[in-house]
């Protein structure tokens, strides 16, 4: 029997009507076509799903969406604003913080949950922040220099 | 001042914002109208007859659309050493027998994935299940089951190379050792898992959207096992979620995919389960290695014999390359003038073992770099000085196998033994230990149509300015795309944002083998590099002649402004002399085209690159529990196309090469591969990877594109052998074989303690 | 890949008991879900019933008190006590825990009593809350029951929790003066499962004295966390010295009943139980001495 879902996801309203079984992630990605955020594994251990809901990193593959309901989902597509892309984004971009990509959403939310919580972490408090999430190509270290950059204030956000 | 205006700069990847902002549409993604999901129902044996597959009650369920088995192919076997058609030995989808726990049997297409999941318990399969054997030492027995027909001993492909005398060379050195040494597989585990979306029309044609490293290999493929026209095939590699050797074949996802599309002529759509991943796409090699070292007593080696068996899992797959590559880079880096291998590739009855990243040299340069050290310890020699003492310099040949051009080996050598007087003493328990290596810049040998590698490239330039550059060359994350753009920009004399690149499209991009082997930067670098040269030759053609300059005089095009090279003040500007060919010939665009195979330079590579690497690794001496806490590697890759890409393909081999020597296994039981899971695969995480420096040094390698050759798999060769010296030198313990896991630590540490409690 | 269920969310814990009064075999309870729903995934668990009690307020609390200690509700998540300014004054070792356990993501979403409830032998919070002398209280309509966290785990993934009830509070008393407790946990790859799991609790009798009272735990080296009681009975009542702490480490690895998996085998895991209670409950020790 399918029940109503309220979600803010983007800062975009949504009423939905789901299956109880559906996940968070495929609410996102299927019924909503954000496919930015992936999933890559069945263990709920790879963070390629991680979204932040209420101002935390979780993994979307590991809730049901209706355990969000009436909640505010941040995805990798509600980070660049008016074109403008957000200072993580460009971190990333300028210092190879990817390469395939597929780890990239993830990856972003969880750098971007961190810095929420804490604007000046130790280069060990941003490994942790993002060591629920497994990258295969890049070996990190040029993600850890990326939000160390926008933690250097490289990147201010144009007022 | 560099003397290049677009590579050597630090570029954002050219589809990095498409991926930093989630608009990146990777086949994981893709949603056609009217699309069916399927999903593929594989042998829980490892060995077995297939007596009958009733697929009744799953064509039943409702949501159901199809369901299919080896009964509804053309029986072919593929395999992707396609000149020897003894190699290929693989239907994918089994009708007789199969030959590995994940051998898939029957597919089906519903209308939702959990229809399909649940349509896979409604096919009864009957099997019967046969002997199986697991271990290669096993599978060479005259009694061991007989996994292909006709194929003795099991032993699927031997190789030999061979130069000079080693009997006779191991006479007459001071000092011989032998030691033998495992080496584990390991899994890829791309975050993209294998995929397709195939669609079949009432045209008959079929196009396959796939994560893949070669849309050219899956397209001829497709083209021998379903007897299609290649041209009506069209394989599209969207932006591809990591490959790092684990697809370039024809894999069960694109192939299931495309025959429940023929036969329904709707889009179906695979994706593979991670578990599915682990335990049913192709893995590394395992290897059993014999290696026999002989050396005189100042450290000169004179001879050196090899010998390995490979776990090569039920299929041929790419395991003959691998097979021949760990037998050749056994050799690197050094002179060797006398030498021997001898490989063995023996079927078993687990997952077939074919290519990742570094293709047989991780395992002989594990094993390499460990004896070596060994050797030198017995000798009293310094570990860099015994590779100094024998190490490859330019211009060097291999023996009747391989020229060697551009060579910076030594310089590597002098830099880490830099780096490593500069840390002066270590803390208790740290050891640094350090690893050489050299590796391929593609290889020339092609046994999938032609006798030598090939790439092409075309170069268009519209009336605008805009330039499209039309590659087959496959980004699978490793940024070719950026670099053959770089390239591109750079002979033509644009900028980077000037080109737009449509790569592996079979449809409109030429031929290209594809992302293996490392091959990428130099061979197809070079095709772009003459189509862009065609290019600008013909707009400049037109500049002469607009120009009215002397013949005297050369043109050329540097950041978009044409002009003549010695008053480079004179010219015009690079749109305007575009706009002015074009229209001059009609609108007809400016096309130039590109080609390159390697000449005269042996059967292995036309370049290689060379590394040195220093792991310092910190241990705990009553657990065996070691960190990683520092990696430096000085390596050359010729001229430097694109750094920041150099740097994370750098940074990445340490990750996959150093979780190789550290963590990643797949342990089995009876073919079962027990950890099928990212929860249960080790991986090395960020917590976990050490700093990472890298020391660049400078060489030019003439046969590449502005003198570059590789960087993605050379570097994926030396870590394990790194922790291997670097354990030793920090608690005086030798672990030979994969991975060095902390248990395997300490056990050596307490044989170490009984031993000297003992004497 | 999941099967259909009805899906429940009760908003007080009267309501979530009278569901699982109702419906009990057919249905299970999710709060975070970060164990459960990789069970019911893998198609190894299919209730026709889920009772979601993340919406349960008055089941997400931290309460301190100085003479009562700390009162946990069981839907507090993993990550709220890793943060909770209550963890100082001897209750550190839990933030400590909490703060190695997993990842971020889910320790923002996973509770402490799905984790205690789950009864993984392996898991983090249950060797370090018996080391504390933790008790915890268990409901159903018919009344609460309380037991010490030590009774709680029976055996692999079971628990003392009977069908119709909920875990619903976890209490951690005021540790006596002069004790200190310290929890570890060996693995390859940091935030990892734990191959062994060591949490030790001292108390001394006084600033350097002799050892009152010893609590030994050992996880994942059984179906359930392990009370190494004689390896405690080689500290207690006497001074400690490093060669106690390693014999109680040898004690220890006996006591054990470690399995041998693709993590590590059975041998191995007692070389680390005996290394590990040594240093940890060397930690401890410290501690104590300056509490």
């Amino acid at each position: 029997m399918r029940k109503e879902l309220r979600l803010v996801v983007n800062g975009q309203p949504y009423e939905l009507y789901v299956k109880p079984k559906t996940l968070l992630v495929e609410v996102l990605r299927d019924h909503l076509g954000l496919t930015g955020t992936k999933r890559g594994c069945n263990s709920a251990s790879c963070g390629a799903c991680t979204v932040m809901l209420n101002g935390m990193a979780v993994k979307s593959c590991s809730i049901l969406a209706l355990q969000a309901d009436g909640g505010e989902v941040l995805t990798v597509e509600g980070l660049a604003s008016g074109g403008e892309l957000h200072p993580l984004q460009e971190a990333f971009l300028d210092h190879g913080a990817l390469q395939c990509g597929f780890c990239t959403a993830g990856m972003l939310m969880s750098a971007k949950a961190m810095l929420d919580e804490n604007p000046e972490p130790t280069k060990k408090q941003i490994k942790e922040g993002i060591h629920g999430n497994i990258c295969r190509c890049t070996g990190y270290n040029s993600i850890i220099r990326a939000v160390t950059a926008v933690v250097n204030g490289e990147y201010k956000e144009k007022k | 001042m560099s003397k290049y205006s677009v590579i050597g700069q630090r570029v954002r990847r050219v589809d990095g914002p498409d991926k930093v902002t989630g608009s990146a549409k990777y086949t994981f993604d893709m949603v056609l109208p009217n699309m069916l999901y399927g999903k593929i129902l594989r042998s829980p044996y490892p060995h077995a007859k297939i007596l009958n597959i009733d697929t009744s009650k799953a064509e039943k369920l409702i949501g159901v659309k199809a369901v299919v088995t080896g009964k509804d192919t053309l029986g072919r076997k593929q395999g992707i050493w396609r000149r020897f058609p003894e190699l290929c030995d693989e239907e994918i989808l089994c009708r007789e027998k199969v030959r590995y726990i994940g051998d898939p049997v029957a597919a089906v297409a519903a209308i939702d994935e959990d229809t399909a999941e649940e349509a896979l318990d409604l096919i009864e399969v009957e099997y019967e299940p046969l002997p199986a054997v697991f271990d290669p030492l096993e599978a060479i027995k005259e009694d061991a089951p007989q996994i292909h027909d006709g194929v003795e001993l099991n032993m699927n492909v031997t190789r030999h190379i061979e130069w000079g005398d080693v009997d006779e060379a191991f006479k007459k050195c001071d000092y011989v050792r032998e030691d033998k040494f495992k080496c584990s597989s390991q899994a890829h585990v791309c975050m993209e898992t294998h995929d397709a979306v195939a669609s079949f029309d009432h045209g008959g044609k079929l196009t396959v959207w796939t994560s893949t490293q070669s849309s050219y290999y899956i397209q001829r493929l497709l083209a021998d096992i379903l007897d299609l026209r290649e041209g009506d095939i069209r394989v599209i590699k969207p932006p591809t979620g990591g490959g790092f050797g684990s697809k370039f074949e024809l894999d069960s996802a694109q192939f299931c995919a495309v025959v429940l599309s023929m036969k329904l002529r709707q889009p179906v759509k695979i994706v593979l389960s991670r578990e599915e991943e682990f335990t049913a796409t192709k893995r590394r090699t395992p290897m059993y290695y014999y290696l026999r070292l002989g050396a005189k007593k100042d450290g000169t080696l004179l001879a050196k014999e090899v010998r390995v068996i490979t776990e090569g899992g039920a299929y041929t797959a790419m395991g003959a390359t691998a097979l021949y590559l760990t037998g050749f880079f056994s050799s690197f880096p050094y002179k060797y003038p006398n030498y021997r291998y001898d490989g063995y590739r023996v079927y078993t009855n687990t997952a077939p073992s074919s290519a990742m990243r570094g293709f047989g040299a991780p395992q002989s340069t594990f094993t390499g770099e460990s004896q070596l050290d060994m050797l030198a310890h017995d000798l009293g020699i310094d570990p860099i000085e015994i590779r100094r003492k024998n190490g490859m310099t330019p211009d060097y040949e291999v023996p009747g196998q391989a020229f060697i051009q551009s060579c910076g080996l030594h310089e590597c050598l002098d830099s880490i033994d830099e780096y490593i007087k500069k840390r002066g003493e270590l803390p208790p328990n740290h050891g640094i230990g350090v690893a050489a290596y050299g590796f391929m810049s593609g290889g020339i040998f092609n046994w999938f149509d032609t006798p030598y590698a090939f790439s092409a490239a075309l170069v268009r330039v519209n009336i605008d300015g805009k330039v499209d550059l039309f590659t087959g060359a496959c980004d699978i994350g490793q940024g070719s795309d950026t670099t053959l753009s770089m390239i591109c920009a750079e002979e033509l004399g644009v900028r980077l944002e000037d080109i737009r690149i449509h790569a592996s499209d079979t449809d409109i991009c030429p031929a290209d083998l594809g992302a293996w082997g490392s091959r990428e930067t130099l061979m197809n670098g070079n095709a772009v590099k003459m189509a862009a040269a065609d290019a600008k030759s013909q707009i400049l053609e037109y500049a002469a002649a607009k120009m009215g300059a002397n013949i005297v005089y050369d043109l050329d095009i540097k950041d978009q402004w044409v002009h003549l090279v010695d008053r480079p003040e004179r010219g015009v500007s690079y749109f305007d002399m575009v706009k002015e060919a074009i229209r001059g010939r009609d609108g007809e665009v400016i096309i130039g085209r590109g080609h390159y195979t390697p000449h005269r330079k042996g059967m292995i590579s036309p370049a290689y690159s060379f590394g040195v690497q220093a792991v310092e690794v910190e241990v705990d001496p009553e657990t065996g529990k070691y960190g990683l806490t520092n990696v430096t590697t000085a390596h050359e890759s010729g001229t430097v196309i694109n750094p920041v890409g150099i740097e994370g393909q750098l940074e990445g081999a340490i990750m996959m090469a150093g979780g190789y020597g550290f963590c990643e296994d797949q342990p089995m039981d009876g073919g079962n591969i027990l950890n099928p899971s990212i929860a249960d695969y080790k991986l090395i995480r960020s917590l976990d990877m050490p700093e990472t420096e890298i020391l660049e040094i400078d060489t030019y390698e003439p046969e590449g594109p502005f003198g570059a050759k590789e960087a993605g798999e050379g570097l994926t060769n030396p870590t394990a052998g790194a922790i291997g010296n670097a354990v030793y030198d920090a608690v005086g313990v030798r672990v030979t074989d994969l991975p060095i896991t902390p248990e395997k630590v300490f056990r050596a540490l307490r044989d170490k303690e009984k031993q000297s409690k003992q004497s | 890949m999941l099967r259909d269920f009805e899906y429940l969310a009760p908003k007080t814990l009267e309501e979530a008991l009278t569901l699982l009064d109702e419906h009990q075999d057919e249905c299970k309870v999710i709060a975070g879900g970060q164990s459960l729903l990789i069970l019911m995934r893998q198609g190894l668990l299919a209730p026709e019933y889920l009772i979601d009690i993340k919406g349960v307020s008055e089941l997400n609390y931290i309460e301190s008190d100085a003479r009562e200690g700390l009162k946990i509700g069981a839907v507090t998540t993993h990550r709220a006590i890793e943060k909770s300014p209550a963890m100082k004054n001897g209750f550190g070792v839990l933030a400590e825990m909490e703060h190695r356990l997993a990842s971020i993501q889910t320790r923002n979403w996973g509770t402490i009593g799905g984790n205690i409830s789950h009864g993984d032998p392996a898991g983090d919070p249950a060797p370090v809350l018996i080391a504390l002398n933790a008790t915890l209280t268990t409901a159903g309509l018919g009344g609460t029951r309380n037991m010490a966290v030590e009774d709680f785990s029976l055996n692999f993934f079971e628990t003392a929790l009977e069908p119709s009830e909920l875990l619903t509070e976890i209490q951690v008393p005021v540790a006596p003066p002069h004790t200190g407790t310290a929890y570890t946990k060996f693995n390859i790859i940091e935030s990892d499962v734990a191959t062994v799991g060591v949490a030790v609790s001292i108390t001394l009798d006084s600033g350097d004295g002799v050892c009152r009272d010893a609590r030994i735990v050992l996880g994942a080296c059984g179906a359930t966390p392990i009370r190494a009681k004689q390896a405690e009975e080689v500290l207690r009542g006497k001074k400690i010295t490093d060669k106690r702490l390693k014999e109680a480490g040898q004690e220890a690895s006996h006591e054990a009943e470690p399995i041998s998996d693709i993590s590590a085998s059975e041998e191995y895991r007692r070389e680390l139980v005996k290394v590990l209670v040594a240093r940890v409950g060397k930690e401890a020790l410290a501690r104590a001495r300056q509490a």
